[in-house]
């Protein structure tokens, strides 16, 4: 049929009724509710570095130690083998990692260009529980170069006092370039290793090289294969879980309660997000219901009219068509008009000063295809209700 | 092509023996000029709406085409009022807040017959051609009535349903309007099924049943 709508909508009753504007505006405002929790829901995602491979969400990790008072100050607060196995037996806890340590003298110093040397500490822990795990922090014995992992939290200590020492401030990616002088020193021999960081970590608070150099080291400077750690971390579906958190206190335990905070605040800023978006699908439900009503007295109003035009031999297929179609440009509009402002937000969003490094100024492929699908979804729906209306006529 | 009336038998008609079209069977060939007289309130209107596909209650078949119409879905029932049946209506229906031309057009563009010219055309040897810009619910009805003839002549068809299409027309203007459809059938070759209360003598070696 090579008809155009133009001849058939001058017999549509034109219906101006105030549950089109309250289709409209509930529409509107489940829609840009719905796309702007998708595109915050992502930036969480982001800042919080979720999108990382090797960050399960699922999970806290925190690190415990022995609480250290006044009473076992001189005595040996490491853990021993026993204290590692009856974690490990806990069922709040999921995975259980030692956090070992230097039993040498490492010194560092970087060169000429930062005219800086300390005495530091090295740990090493199962890579498992790492948060970045590049593919080169690996090292065989023989080997010069030592990879680090470096805490963040250092680097922003570093950045700290750095400008007071002389010393120039470092970025994330600076940081990587600086030649690191490791000199080992032990009871049983010294040699000079030339360090590189070449990752850093959010969740563990150290200077991490692979435990095969730290036990070869431990080994080859002080002839020490003990197992004593005095630091642990723990992988554990829920940091707060109280029946967890009355067994490391009863073993005098301590716990680092910030990363618990940490893991909270993600998890209250998802629980957020999530109920906006619930409501951005209850309001587009709710307007489609309103549009459903406009849409049965529009076709009520034009009832006679589009009886009259099927009796003539307009098809009624080929006129719910085109009743349908006629709102295809208001809800492009709408969807457009939403996507708008969710660009100008996220465009804001993105000049927040804690989000300027990580999150872009444009809205996410993601946001578009749920707009997109939102549109597929509401013209789908709005057919099959014109279509079951003409059919009852 | 043919259209066949088979055993038709109304629901709300109980005595059916008289009429030579309720419960017998009637083959309408196109070309033909079938004349069926009835008084009021004889289901006149009821056949023709039965034949055009807007009502289903009764018993028997009406064939169109080899089909029957009253299992015909919706988008069918359209294909063959678009291509194969016309009809003029005993209550006209035409769209009341609508001028006559545009209640012509929206039929013709549907699927044209005629170019537009025709409507003028047709409107002139009717004598409505002023009356085309108007609103129809100002028109009279005997305007009204020629414009729904005009209007059922915008498409081509097999079958042309007429339901006392000249209740409200003086003499002259009968003889045009009859004219007019003879010429148009002709053109077609079409059939025409004339339902009135009373015999004419316009219609051309007409098939006469009585209701």
């Amino acid at each position: 049929m090579g008809l155009s709508s133009k001849n058939i909508t001058p017999f549509i009753h034109p219906e101006k009724t105030w549950s089109k504007w309250i289709g409209y505006a509930g529409l509107t405002i489940g829609i840009l509710l719905l796309l702007v929790s998708v595109q915050m829901f992502l930036n969480i995602r982001v800042l919080l570095k979720e999108e990382a491979p090797r960050k399960s969400g699922a999970f806290d990790y925190v690190s415990i130690s022995k609480v250290i008072t006044n009473q076992n100050m001189g005595s040996d607060n490491r853990f021993s083998p026993n204290d590692i196995q009856l974690l490990k037996n806990q069922p709040e806890i999921t995975g259980v990692a030692p956090l070992y340590s230097n039993q040498f003298r490492a010194t560092a110093s970087a060169g000429n260009i930062l005219p800086f040397s300390t005495d530091l500490f090295l740990e090493s822990i199962n890579p498992a529980f790492l948060d970045t795990l590049p593919k080169d922090f690996q090292w065989q014995p023989g080997k010069v170069d030592v990879p680090v992992i470096f805490s963040s939290e250092f680097l922003e200590m570093y950045n700290v006092f750095a400008p007071s020492q002389g010393l120039p401030q470092l970025s994330p990616r600076t940081i990587s370039s600086v030649n690191i002088f490791l000199q080992c020193s032990g009871t049983r021999g010294s040699q000079n290793f030339r360090a590189s960081i070449i990752g850093l970590t959010d969740r563990v608070n150290s200077i991490l090289v692979p435990q095969s150099f730290l036990q070869w080291a431990n080994q080859e400077f002080s002839g020490d294969s003990s197992t004593l750690v005095s630091r642990v971390y723990l992988k554990t579906v829920d940091a707060n879980n109280p029946v967890l958190l009355k067994f490391l206190d009863d073993h005098g335990y301590y716990i680092n309660k910030d990363k618990v905070r940490f893991g909270r605040i993600k998890g209250l800023l998802q629980n957020i997000t999530g109920a906006i978006a619930s409501l951005g699908v209850l309001m587009i439900i709710l307007a489609l219901i309103f549009f459903g009503f406009y849409l049965r007295l529009k076709i009520a109003r034009s009832r006679e009219n589009i009886k009259l035009l099927i009796a003539l031999g307009y098809s009624p297929g080929w006129l719910s068509g085109v009743f349908s179609k006629s709102f295809l440009p208001v809800y492009l509009a709408l969807i457009l008009i939403c996507l708008g402002i969710t660009e100008v937000f996220q465009f804001l969003f993105s000049h927040l000063s804690f989000a300027q490094e990580t999150v872009g100024p444009y809205i996410h492929w993601i946001v578009l295809a749920t707009a997109g699908v939102l549109l597929i979804v509401t013209m789908l729906i709005n057919r099959i209700m014109v279509r079951s209306e003409i059919r009852q006529l | 092509m043919q259209l066949v009336l088979k055993n038709i038998d109304p629901d709300y008609i109980s005595d059916t023996s008289y009429s030579d079209i309720w419960n017998k069977e009637i083959t309408v060939t196109k070309g033909e000029h079938v004349h069926i007289i009835a008084p009021s309130g004889s289901g006149k209107t009821s056949l023709i709406h039965f034949i055009y596909g807007l009502r289903t209650d009764y018993k028997g078949s009406i064939v169109h085409d080899g089909k029957n119409i009253k299992n015909l879905r919706a988008e069918k029932k359209a294909t063959v009022r678009q291509n194969s049946m016309s009809i003029i209506f005993q209550d006209l229906r035409l769209f009341d807040d609508h001028t006559a031309l545009e209640n012509i057009e929206v039929k013709r563009k549907l699927n044209p017959f005629h170019p537009p010219e025709m409507i003028y055309e047709m409107a002139t040897r009717m004598g409505v051609a002023n009356k085309l810009p108007q609103v129809i619910k100002t028109c009279s009805y005997g305007e009204q009535q020629r414009i729904a003839i005009i209007r059922s002549l915008m498409q081509p068809f097999d079958f042309l349903l007429l339901d006392e299409p000249f209740s409200h027309l003086d003499e002259e203007n009968r003889t045009k309007a009859m004219e007019l459809l003879l010429e148009e059938c002709e053109k077609r070759k079409a059939a025409m099924i004339f339902a009135d209360l009373k015999e004419l003598d316009m219609l051309k070696n007409e098939k006469i049943l009585y209701l």
